[in-house]
């Protein structure tokens, strides 16, 4: 039998209550990422949890159950609905983040092990008007059609670029390969981040 | 006029799309929205004896867990909603996967975990799910959307009899899997009676068409909205039944509801290219022309749905033969609803395309030299001259800058270091559809263009080709132009599929465009405050956002003086019919095949179409790359697999069902011809964005052939068939 | 996914501990494969302990060998100069498997104990004696390309995904651990078990044991060692057959080999059958393909599988040719 809308919201709001209790305590153990507490994260299944998440250079509290995946913080918390939900399986590369500078699969990791951490998703890479190297040659040399995988292809080409996997066609096909794009820019991909790349090094 | 058309100009939408600013159906926020997530069914035949909802419904954040016990009873729309049944209707399960409920939460964790807790007993019976278990012989199926599965010309099987050479083969190929990267998503937003869906569909008007008949709603209640799609290639074509399950959810609870499918969960909802088997006959004179095709084919068709998607369209036109005999059947399964799938052609055209390659060992003839010689500029289905078919222009084209002459013809004789080199061709072929559209025109104060129509930019460039259209028609910057689309609001267009939209929307773009630039200009001329009071019309020119005396060029005035002189914005519609048609060309494959391992590469490929005019160098040579590489999944390793005794998908998610990645595609020289058919009001352009893909696989296929001299008939090509 | 509580462990004592007094818990480190099973409800854990902040992430060459922490990620550990220099299969190895991005949060003990990718293990609505002992194995007579010819019983044919184990069973490792009884080692070869009649145990690992270490020996044949990875495209998937050799060779003889292989067995798989035809001899056509029927002598093939027992030998003799055995 389906809740009436009414009794819905008062248990939801219940839920939320009880929950807000429990994660009260739970919230005193969680090291802040300002304070650089020492103490151990500690949650119980089904507590909400107050994280921190550093987001293009931006502080952001949420508040999550643990199993929350970066991913689904982001998106859904945060508003930031530019990093997308492919695969949910880290096979296909949508989602791809940087964090700390690497590029990570951001549905397959949660909210709450990311604590401190620098993540910089799509829409932190454009300096004010100015668009990052790689987003412009991903204009430039037409690397997209739908846009589905575009911020994970652009995202993994901005560190694959860093690390340094450029040096050859070959090699940015490899080590592009994490992204799938079923439009199947591939080509356009791989020249843009060639080009990227030279423009990133000069 | 500034020549705009033609030219490779950059997507419009290319910063929003870039900084992750542009707005996915799933990513619009709509305040107050719940998460809905499906409970799908485990067996494929049998019915639901019990469902049991109160662990879920007791479950923190849950609002409300739907069954066929609580939902309306809907009406089974007709096509575009290809599935014959709606879900949560009854008790019978057609097949695995089927949504059997549907849990409604605040947060998309708690509405997944709430879905695993709903408990379903089921009465099952084994189910089949594959051809080869369908225990039934092949039927010949009623026609689907006014066309026959049987067709035939002349008298095939006499003509066969008599051929000077015959090929005979079977050719098959497995379920395939669209997988766009982005899920199908769908938001329903009751005001009352008024629906508002957030909806990943290619065809806004299409959902609310379909919507509205499930509901018993005239369709103006209804607005569809999808300014962005991430990916569709036909499965977001139809309207699936996640979308009219979550919309009767949402009226329910009286909550918006967003339901994302999982990638699992699209492996059974949302269409797939049915699997596919060929028996083909081939009659030929010694020369090589083709006297007889006969053909026999059967698709996977499901209890519920008799539709044959897998078309033989260039079976029976690409060539010129007399006698053709095609016979589309299918046999039923208990499995998903199949559908439109990126060129419907080219099950089929593998087998037609091989078929050729295979002739031409037979008669030891080239395998482009019998092509041309089975060319024909004559419709082989009405007996009229094509307009405009430059078919030949592209084996030209595309040989020579392939190298073709420089092929040693015999197999297996090219080999470098481990590897066998092989060189394959095939011709590429497409039906599209031309769909009646109107497009508005405003013309604002501020002298910039906004075009409205109610079509879909599905990553093929629509929205740029619009801009392109309009502000060529209008004399204007391209960034003096917006294109508003996306939206079932605006003046009406039909699906992005069938390779339509350009050949549907362009007309209509452009009459609309000359439409309000007349407009302005007679307002120019009879406004003594213009410094063109009293031009003649026909002397004045736009050019840069400028009106121009053709003879006077210091006489002029411009869009956003006129119009703002005028006090209120020009509207302006347009709407022209055009003709469907064929698209044309040709696709040149090298293979590398390992002499030990037997793995495949392509290595290098090369591409002529002949599509008409091309509007837009830079998104026609994207679907060019697009199609190249869907070619290559087709023959060397997509492939959906079917549990034989629960009729279960084995594989549905990324990693076991295999598409190309970046490593797997070698760059594609891509050429067109680009000659505008007269035949066309889409300013000379022809539907196109299927026709590349439908030659690949046989093109790859018949390069392996030429490198190993083994034949693979059976799709996809893996090592282990080249041991 | 199930709702579950979440601790940060401060050290492995800590790690372990919480484990072992905590129900239902299981740690996580890069949660690349674990995240999945729980989103697909294969493992349901009440409580995660999250390990990724212990001090377990280090590599160091040392006098015999190579230390890898548990918690060293996929991509450091194959950049490492003492792993490219000394170890070449294992960075081989680990460029090979999964996405750049995987690469970078997978940790090394993460690695060893993923799990089969079975499509039926991974169903939880299909029957599976490794998800759920006794339902049965719908892979015998089912869809199993991807499953193995040696090492199966009548309850289980699911391979072991993992190609790092493939290297590491090639160099002879040992897996640290430390558990609630204390700290102990398991030679990689003991390591991941065949499912036998317990299909649902896939690792010697005991209840709250958390990886800590990989230790991996100096050796000759280290040094000289390689990996051939063969699929279906070109990167980004798991092995249909992967072979790695660790070969000591003196001129044409065999001084010594290790010969482990992947995708073809339902654990990392060595062949000594296959070593002992190679040790002591010259690298030949003929001692390999006499190495290469060793290896498969009591393969069973099933019906989308019976390639395996070819590819596999052709990938040996493909990868020992260019080791220096004569075409």
């Amino acid at each position: 039998m389906p809740n009436p809308p009414h009794h819905a919201n008062t248990h939801t709001r219940r839920t939320v209550l009880k929950s807000t209790t429990v994660a009260a305590a739970s919230t005193a153990l969680l090291p802040d990422a300002a304070s650089g507490a020492a103490s151990p994260a500690a949650a119980n299944p089904g507590d909400v949890v107050r994280v921190t998440l550093s987001v293009n250079g931006r502080s952001r509290v949420v508040d999550v159950e643990p199993r929350v995946t970066l991913l689904d913080a982001l998106r859904e918390r945060l508003g930031l609905t530019g990093t997308k939900k492919g695969c949910d399986r880290g096979e296909c590369g949508a989602c791809t983040v940087l964090v700390d500078g690497e590029r990570i699969k951001s549905c397959l990791t949660l909210a709450v092990m990311r604590r401190g951490s620098e993540i910089t998703t799509v829409e932190g890479l454009a300096d004010g008007d100015r668009l990052h190297p790689v987003q412009a040659a991903f204009i430039r040399h037409d690397a997209f059609q739908c846009g589905g995988c575009t911020s994970g292809q652009i995202m993994s080409a901005v560190a694959c670029v860093r690390e340094g996997h450029t040096g050859s066609e070959a090699e940015i096909r490899e080590w592009m390969s994490g992204n799938l794009c079923r439009c199947a820019c591939y080509q356009n991909i791989v020249a843009a981040v060639a080009d990227a790349a030279r423009e990133v090094r000069r | 006029m500034n020549g705009l058309v033609g030219r490779p100009v950059e997507r419009v939408e290319g910063h929003a799309k870039v900084t992750g600013t542009a707005r996915y159906p799933a990513d619009d926020p709509v305040p107050g929205a719940l998460h809905g997530f499906l409970v799908t069914s485990t067996v494929a035949r049998g019915e639901v004896t019990d469902i049991d909802t109160s662990a879920a419904l007791g479950h923190p954040g849950v609002v409300a867990v739907y069954t066929h016990r609580e939902m309306p009873r809907l009406t089974v729309p007709p096509f575009p909603y290809p599935k014959g049944f709606i879900p949560l209707q009854g008790t019978a399960i057609h097949h695995a996967g089927q949504p059997v409920a549907i849990v409604l939460a605040e947060t998309l964790e708690q509405a997944q975990e709430a879905a695993s807790l709903v408990q379903v007993r089921y009465r099952s019976e084994p189910p089949r799910a594959v051809i080869d278990d369908a225990g039934q012989q092949p039927y010949l199926p009623p026609p689907f959307r006014d066309r026959p599965n049987e067709f035939t010309r002349g008298d095939a099987s006499r003509a066969l009899a008599q051929a000077e050479v015959r090929v005979e083969a079977h050719y098959s190929s497995p379920t395939r899997h669209h997988n766009p990267i982005e899920p199908h998503a769908t938001t329903a937003h009751w005001d009352g009676d008024r629906l508002t869906l957030h909806e990943t569909t290619q065809g806004v008007n299409v959902t609310r068409g379909v919507v509205a008949t499930a509901f018993g709603l005239p369709a103006d209640r209804i607005r569809v909205l999808a300014p962005y799609l991430g990916g569709g290639f036909g499965a977001k074509g139809p309207v699936w039944p996640h979308t009219i399950v979550n919309a009767a959810a949402a009226r329910l609870a009286r909550r918006p509801v967003r339901l994302v499918l999982s990638r699992a969960q699209m492996f059974t909802l949302t269409g797939h290219r049915a699997e596919f088997r060929q028996h083909l006959k081939i009659g030929a004179t010694r020369e090589g022309r083709l006297t007889a095709i006969v053909e026999t084919t059967t698709a996977q068709l499901t209890t519920t749905e008799e539709s044959i998607f897998n078309e033989s369209d260039s079976t029976s036109t690409l060539y010129t033969c007399p006698n053709v005999h095609i016979r589309q059947e299918g046999v039923r399964l208990d499995i998903a609803t199949s559908s439109y799938m990126r060129s419907p052609e080219t099950t089929a055209h593998f087998g037609l395309e091989t078929a050729l390659d295979e002739l031409s060992w037979v008669l030891g003839v080239d395998p482009l030299e019998l092509r041309r010689r089975n060319h024909t500029d004559i419709d082989q289905e009405t007996g009229l001259r094509i307009a405009s078919k430059h078919l030949l222009d592209c084996y030209t084209t595309a040989a020579d800058a392939f190298g073709w002459s420089r092929r040693n013809p015999a197999p297996g004789a090219t080999r470098d270091g481990d590897e066998y080199i092989g060189w394959g061709m095939a011709t590429e072929a497409h039906t599209f559809s031309a769909i009646p559209a109107t497009a508005s025109v405003t013309i604002g104060l501020d002298g910039k263009a906004v075009l409205r129509i109610a079509t879909q930019d599905i990553g093929t460039g629509t929205r740029t080709i619009i801009c392109q259209i309009g502000a060529d028609a209008l004399g204007v910057p391209i960034t003096d132009v917006h294109a508003v689309i996306g939206d079932s609001a605006l003046p009406n267009a039909s699906l992005s599929a069938a390779s339509a939209t350009i050949a549907s929307i362009s007309g209509p773009v452009d009459r609309a465009a000359r439409t309000a630039r007349d407009t302005v200009v007679g307002l120019a001329v009879a406004d003594r405050r213009s410094p063109l009071f009293g031009v003649p019309v026909s002397d004045v020119e736009t050019r840069h956002g400028h009106l121009i005396h053709t003879r006077d060029q210091a006489r002029r005035d411009t869009y956003r003086a006129v119009v703002s002189r005028a006090g209120k914005p020009v509207e302006t519609t347009g709407s022209v019919p055009n003709v469907p048609g064929h698209s044309y060309g040709v696709v040149f494959a090298e293979v590398r095949v390992h002499a030990r391992l037997g793995a495949v590469r392509v290595t290098r490929v090369v591409t002529a179409h002949d599509m008409g005019r091309v509007m837009n160098r830079r998104t026609a040579r994207g679907q060019v790359l697009g199609g190249v590489t869907w070619g290559i999944g087709h023959a060397l390793m997509e492939h959906t697999v079917y549990d034989r005794a629960t009729a279960r998908v084995v594989n549905p998610n990324l990693s076991t069902y295999l598409v190309p990645v970046c490593a797997d595609v070698p760059s594609v020289e891509t050429l067109f011809v680009d000659r505008p058919d007269p035949s066309s009001t889409a300013l000379g352009a022809r539907g196109f964005g299927e026709t590349p893909i439908t030659g690949v696989p046989a093109a790859i296929g018949n390069a392996v052939y030429h490198a190993t001299g083994r034949r693979v008939r059976d799709l996809p090509i893996t090592q282990d068939k080249l041991l | 996914m199930k709702a579950f509580g979440y601790t940060q462990a401060r050290d492995a004592a800590d790690a372990v501990s919480l484990a072992h007094r905590t129900p239902g818990a299981g740690f996580i480190a890069g949660g690349t494969d674990l995240l999945n099973l729980m989103k697909d409800g294969v493992q349901r854990h009440d409580h995660l302990i999250d390990v990724n902040r212990l001090d377990l992430a280090a590599v160091t060459g040392t006098a015999t060998g190579l230390h890898i922490g548990g918690l060293a990620r996929m991509r450091q550990v194959a950049e490492h100069p003492a792993v490219r220099k000394g170890f070449p299969v294992l960075a081989q190895a680990l460029l090979a498997s999964a996405s750049p991005q995987v690469r970078n949060m997978a940790t090394i003990g993460g690695n060893l104990l993923q799990r089969t990718r079975c499509g039926y293990f991974r169903d939880t609505a299909s029957a599976c004696n490794k998800r759920a002992p006794g339902s049965g194995c719908p892979a015998l007579a089912g869809w199993n390309r991807g499953h193995a010819v040696l090492g199966g019983s009548e309850h289980c044919i699911a391979t072991h995904p993992s190609d790092l184990a493939v290297a590491l069973t090639a160099l002879d490792a040992t897996v640290h651990v430390l558990g609630p009884g204390g700290p102990r080692r398991i030679p990689i070869g003991e390591f991941h078990l065949r499912p036998g009649d317990t299909p649902n145990v896939d690792t010697a690992l005991r209840p709250a044991e958390l990886i800590t270490a990989v230790e991996v020996p100096n050796s000759r044949t280290a040094t000289g060692s390689r990996y051939l990875k063969l699929r279906d495209r070109a990167t980004f998937e798991f092995a249909v057959v992967s072979a790695a050799a660790a070969l000591h060779l003196d001129g044409r003889t065999v001084r010594d080999v290790r010969l482990a292989f992947g995708g073809i067995a339902t654990t990392p798989w060595r062949s000594p059958d296959a070593e002992a035809a190679l040790r002591g001899r010259s690298l030949t056509v003929e001692t390999i393909s006499e190495a290469g029927r060793a290896l498969v002598r009591d393969a069973v093939p099933r019906h989308d599988n019976g390639f395996k027992v070819e590819l596999v030998q052709r990938a040996l003799a493909e990868l020992l040719n260019g080791m220096g055995g004569r075409r």
